[in-house]
């Protein structure tokens, strides 16, 4: 790891203006999983580092009569467990809980878990060609071990995997981050946090350099509580996702779907939103049929790569399970 | 923070290690992994992976597990930090979840043991002990090679039913 | 319980990495980028620059500690560092050192080099790989094909054949514990202090490496974390530190990265195994083949000891083994937990199930009716075989009677598909040549320095819990050392030898210790006035050998190599045996495998330590079903050595993948062997748990799956 400058500012406008100030190269560092992680690896190496991980105005968690509030300074691990998500929210708390280990969801905070990289291990290893880390250098993954890499939204520079759980139960539930920055406090809807690797795989997200997350809020929805996060991964605890689904459900007092809402995770180069596959639930009874079919959908763009096409019906099969296991909840 | 808003090549870090009062000057690129170990002596503290995969070195940060290797030591100003070396009585008594493990021989190399038992003292004081699905779930970032795991989670719950 | 419990629960046990010393220096290692070839010009001045750096090495003058199948001491002869051949990407290219780990680290990676790349082969199928047939390649008798019989000729005219072939990944061992120690010079006596299972070969595969006499060297390693047999020798970065830490006057510590682990010590090598066997319509199997293609490096010949199980497993008439090595572009394999008798049984065991099905015969009736009592290979008796007992009460442990024979005929509560699955294992039974001192204190207290190491099968209380029982004296009486060269001569412990080797030493050391005290043969006994009466402590030595073997052995073992007999001993065979009893249930949509329960009963002769002796077998099987479901070492044909170098990558089972595993013993001394009556069993284990999940699967599913591991996508 080479040498870095530290500063642990004690405001969050401290932050700001440091970042205003920042020499090329800064980074923020939060709970230090991704960040920290990568920067022994050799695959990070800011020149300095600006640390957020106990900025007091980046906690807590409320609710209000419209929205779930949520610090971007708030450890993973208090989401899982808090007494109004769970219930509310099924799909946020499962997430987090399905996501790394208790350890790690006590140091990663919100903001940080977001803006999680991938864990494509060629841009992992700081040894092999990454159109990511190093542009231009090549795709080692597209002729390589590309298991578990992307079916959805990959170019033909990069098909790295976006890794994190959370923020694919948010992009279902329509969350927003609040970010500041030198030019002032901005929204972004989850949806266009991320963006596809395109032509420039190192651009992950829309945040600018000096721009910090302080918040996530969730609109509240009655489709918290029938919904799910169903993780499929090669062990059961402790790995990345094979495919992912969170799903949250409305069903009227007839049996008919009123409100849909599918992401996809672990299958694709963003939190990845179905919003054709949400659509074909919509004003019908929920059967098996419905839930494959929709699975399907979410699955009809995914293009495979040398090894990964079991992914495709698999991921269909965790979309149609977690839409049966949300609307089962949704009637409770 | 004691640390000034000013870029710094070493960061002077106050905090308490098994309550006692430590002072360290520190280079923000050290792990508080290496910190406990090879500054502090406190070698309970084990390296299995050094990347957050395998939870042999679990500390607690203020009451709250963390893995040791991924936690830059400037991060544990002002915090109170308890190792393995703090479970154990002033005699030489072992904790109750400690004796569980002798029970129910829930280790055999012993290596991953410090980090299963910060582990457990943990999955215990946050509540996540309701089965044994609950506990396997909670304890899977502490891996044993050796395959210890059904002694593991008899002690946290013997422990945990105490 | 385990005597040394106390210190592992509250880190009290100190592993070689765990020492802290005044003026200690940190090193780190750089490593070669290409999957072969040659290196040329190392540029280590960005290295140099580092502050803190000490020194930077590329070269060092040292011998090579030959390869330990070859009568050397190594993991392989190949000593890096040496000279610009490169034989596997991974392979280090300089040693840093420096004041702090961070400058040490960072001075390692701003090495660069330069590189003449040449082609490279890693499976063995690859071209440019080498395949050699064993016996012509190391013509030494133990390693000839074990031919009984025209097996080929009686399949041929058999009415039921089944003929398979199985592919077995290179698999990592990943102890818990990262290579890596300590070491620095008093004068001119070298201090290591390095998780090994073999202090021994550390100590003269480095007075072979430094050109120094062993006496100035001396090995500690009391506390192994998990060895697995990755640690069963002198491993490639000891022999620099000790340079760096003479040349620097300071005491020097390294610890691998667990990348580096994956390149910097043995694995478990990729076999392929083609199975024959010929039965008659009822599922009696007439005569088998297995042909073994075992991968190696270009460097060394690792050997192939896969047919030396199988042809016992059952009572064939004809039997023929062919086993060949493949030469490819990687550090050189080794003895990984069952290194051969896993994968083997993984490939024969299927192809038994196979034969049940086909015949309609019950799986574990076949194997019943199969049974022998005498070796096929050269007729002599088994010292003990209760591998029916096992079958038999595992299957009523298991509730087998329950069991649909029709594949997919299971369903679980959630609508998982049922599979219930069998399978045994054997490991051959050895022994080695070993020391042991007891000495008696005039506080009553015994302390037991004996051949071995503690890498969590327990052998401290498995020493403690004879001499305790023995001489009728508390456990907490019993000090017992082992692991370090300054009290006994540490030969590798491996190959599950470790018990019934130390125990019939000791047990020979209780016999003298007695005689010195002047007390009865047997009985309890006072120690405190027993060495009063002696007016001394009293100390004694002694020497054990395995069956057959003469006193030359011995003298082997203290000049570091090793000398092991069995399984084949004087009158008689001996081997440990298991029998596994898997259900698994596959999810119906995800497919997810998941194994509820196993049963496992083994026949480890007399169990000498019932608590960690169920342990030992609950990992084992715990190896299996990661072997089945989940472990692969993977590579990328571009870039050479292994890929997937981490623990998440490499993924070993985790707590949630574990759950109910009943273990029960045979227990039945098997006094031919030795006097204790102990076998091995920490390996054995692990052997068919592999082949009982795949079996379950194929109940499950009615797939048969002849490349392990068996993941979502194979049963998709």
């Amino acid at each position: 790891m080479k040498p870095f400058a530290y500063t642990a500012p004690s405001s969050v406008d401290a932050v700001v203006e440091a970042l205003r100030v920042a020499q090329p190269g800064t980074k923020i560092l939060a709970g230090g999983t991704t960040l920290y992680d990568l920067m022994k690896l050799g695959v990070e190496a800011p020149s300095a580092v600006i640390d957020v991980h106990r900025l007091p105005e980046l906690t807590g968690i409320s609710v209000t009569d419209s929205e779930l509030v949520l610090g971007a300074g708030v450890r993973m691990a208090d989401v899982s467990d808090h007494p109004v998500i769970r219930p509310s929210y099924t799909a946020l708390a499962e997430s987090i809980w399905r996501a790394a280990s208790q350890q790690l969801r006590n140091m990663a905070t919100l903001g940080g878990n977001l803006l999680q990289r991938t864990r494509c291990g060629y841009f992992r290893d700081a040894d092999m060609p990454c159109n990511k880390r190093n542009p231009g250098s090549g795709c080692a993954a597209m002729e390589g071990v590309d298991r578990p890499h992307a079916l959805l939204g990959a170019s033909s520079l990069c098909s790295a995997t976006y890794a994190g759980d959370f923020a694919i139960a948010l992009l279902a539930f329509d969350a927003v981050v609040d970010v500041v920055g030198p030019r002032g406090e901005r929204s972004i809807p989850l949806a266009e946090l991320h963006v596809e690797p395109g032509e420039d795989p190192r651009r992950e997200h829309v945040l600018d350099v000096d721009e910090l997350i302080v918040r996530i809020r969730v609109p509240l929805t009655e489709a918290g509580r029938g919904s799910t996060y169903l993780k499929i991964r090669d062990r059961e605890s402790y790995a990345f996702a094979l495919a992912s689904a969170a799903v949250g459900l409305v069903i009227d007092g007839a049996g008919i779907v009123t409100e849909s809402r599918i992401a996809l995770g672990g299958v694709a180069t963003r939190p990845w939103r179905a919003v054709e596959a949400e659509q074909s639930l919509l004003g019908q009874p929920l059967t098996a049929a419905a839930a494959r079919r929709a699975g399907e959908i979410a699955f009809a763009a995914a293009r495979p790569g040398r090894t990964n096409e079991f992914r495709i019906e698999l991921g269909i099969r965790t979309v149609a399970d977690a839409v049966r296991t949300a609307g089962e909840r949704a009637v409770r | 923070m004691s640390t000034n808003d000013v870029p710094a090549t070493t960061v002077d870090v106050t905090c308490t290690v098994n309550g006692e009062p430590v002072q360290l000057r520190l280079d923000p690129r050290e792990s508080l992994l290496d910190v406990l170990r090879e500054r502090l002596a406190l070698t309970g503290t084990k390296k299995g992976c050094d990347q957050g995969h395998c939870g042999a070195c679990t500390v607690h940060l203020d009451g709250r597990r963390v893995v040791s290797c991924l936690t830059p030591a400037v991060q544990v100003d002002g915090l109170q930090v308890h190792t393995i070396e703090s479970v154990t009585g002033p005699d030489g008594e072992l904790h109750p979840l400690q004796q569980a493990f002798v029970d129910n021989d829930a280790l055999q190399c012993g290596y991953c043991t410090p980090g299963q038992i910060m582990s457990g003292l943990a999955c215990i004081a946050e509540g996540h002990t309701a089965d044994d699905d609950e506990i396997r779930e909670y304890l899977s970032g502490n891996v044993c090679r050796c395959g210890a795991y059904v002694g593991i989670v008899a002690a946290v719950r013997q422990a945990a039913q105490r | 319980m385990r005597v040394d419990a106390y210190d592992k629960v509250t880190g009290k046990a100190l592993y070689g990495a765990d020492r802290v010393l005044p003026g200690m220096a940190f090193a780190a290692l750089a490593l070669a980028k290409i999957g072969r070839g040659r290196v040329s010009g190392v540029d280590t001045s960005a290295a140099l620059a580092v502050p803190g750096v000490l020194l930077v090495e590329t070269k060092f003058d040292l011998a090579s500690p030959g390869f330990l199948m070859g009568g050397g001491f190594g993991f392989q002869s190949l000593q890096p560092m040496t000279d610009d051949h490169i034989a596997y990407r991974g392979q280090p290219i300089a040693i840093v050192v420096a004041e702090t780990p961070v400058a040490a680290t960072e001075a390692a990676e701003a090495i660069t080099a330069e590189y003449e790349e040449e082609p490279f082969a890693l499976h063995l199928d690859s071209e440019g790989a080498t395949t050699l047939v064993q016996e012509e390649a190391i013509p030494l008798p133990f390693l000839a094909d074990i031919k009984v019989g025209d097996a080929d000729a009686v399949i041929d005219s058999c009415a039921v054949r089944i003929e398979e072939t199985f592919e077995h990944p290179p698999q990592h061992a990943v102890p818990m514990e990262l290579n890596g120690g300590v070491v620095w010079w008093q004068d001119d006596r070298l201090i290591v202090h390095e998780g090994t299972q073999n202090a021994n070969a550390v100590r003269f595969g480095l007075a072979q490496q430094l050109g120094i006499d062993a006496e100035l060297i001396e090995v500690h390693s009391p506390y192994v974390g998990g060895g697995f047999g990755q640690k069963n020798s002198l491993l490639v970065h000891i022999g620099p530190l000790a340079v760096v830490s003479r040349r620097l006057g300071r005491p020097v510590k390294l610890v691998l990265a667990r990348t580096q682990t994956f390149h910097n010590g043995s694995f478990r090598p990729a076999t392929k195994h083609r199975i024959r066997l010929g039965a008659d319509a009822t599922g009696r199997i007439l005569a088998a083949v297995h042909e073994v293609d075992q991968q190696t490096s270009r460097h060394d010949l690792f050997i192939a000891g896969h047919t030396e199980v199988t042809s016992r497993l059952y009572g064939f008439s004809a039997f023929r083994g062919r086993q060949r090595l493949v030469q490819t572009d990687v550090q050189t394999p080794g003895y990984m937990r069952a290194p051969f008798e896993s994968p083997s049984m993984f490939a024969f065991e299927q192809a038994v199930d196979e034969l049940a099905h086909t015949v309609g015969r019950d799986p574990v009736q076949l194997r019943l009716d199969n049974d022998t009592e005498t070796d096929p290979v050269t007729g002599l008796p088994f010292s003990s075989r209760h591998v029916g007992d096992c079958l038999r009460r595992g299957a009523e442990l298991f509730g087998w009677s329950g069991r649909n024979p029709e594949p997919g005929s299971m369903r679980a509560e959630d609508g998982s598909l049922v599979g219930w699955g069998v399978a045994i294992g054997n490991y051959p039974g050895s022994i080695v040549a070993a020391n042991a001192t007891l000495t008696a204190s005039a506080d009553g207290r015994v302390t037991v320095a004996v051949d071995g190491h503690e890498m969590g099968q327990g052998i401290r209380s498995t020493v403690a819990l004879l001499v305790a029982r023995d001489l009728g004296i508390p456990v907490a009486d019993v000090t017992v050392q082992v692991g370090d060269t300054t009290v006994g001569t540490q030969h590798l412990t491996a190959g599950s030898w470790g018990t019934a080797t130390a125990l019939p030493a000791v047990h020979s050391g209780l016999q003298e210790l007695r005689k010195h005290l002047n007390v009865a043969d047997t009985g309890d006994v006072d120690v405190a006035s027993a060495v009063a009466d002696a007016g001394h402590a009293v100390q004694v030595s002694v020497g054990s050998l395995g069956p057959g073997q003469t006193a030359d052995a011995l003298a082997q073992t203290n000049t570091g190599h090793l000398a092991i007999s069995g399984p084949v001993f004087p009158g008689f065979v001996t081997f440990s045996w298991i029998a596994h009893f898997v259900e698994v249930h596959v999810e119906p949509t995800t497919c997810r495998i998941r194994v509820p329960r196993v049963v496992s009963v083994a026949d480890c002769g007399r169990v000498a330590s019932p608590v960690t002796a169920a342990s030992q077998v609950r990992g084992g099987v715990i190896w299996g079903i990661g072997a089945a479901l989940r472990e692969e070492s993977m590579v990328d044909d571009r870039v050479g050595g292994f890929l997937n170098t981490t623990l998440e990558e490499y993924p070993v089972m985790v707590n949630a993948d574990v759950h109910r595993i009943d273990v029960d013993f045979i227990d039945k001394p098997d006094y031919q062997f030795n006097p204790v009556g102990v076998k091995g069993l920490g390996e054995v284990s692990m052997v068919g748990a592999a082949a009982a999940v795949a079996n379950a699967v194929h109940h499950a599913t009615g797939r048969r799956h002849h490349r392990l591991p068996i993941r979502i996508e194979h049963v998709l």
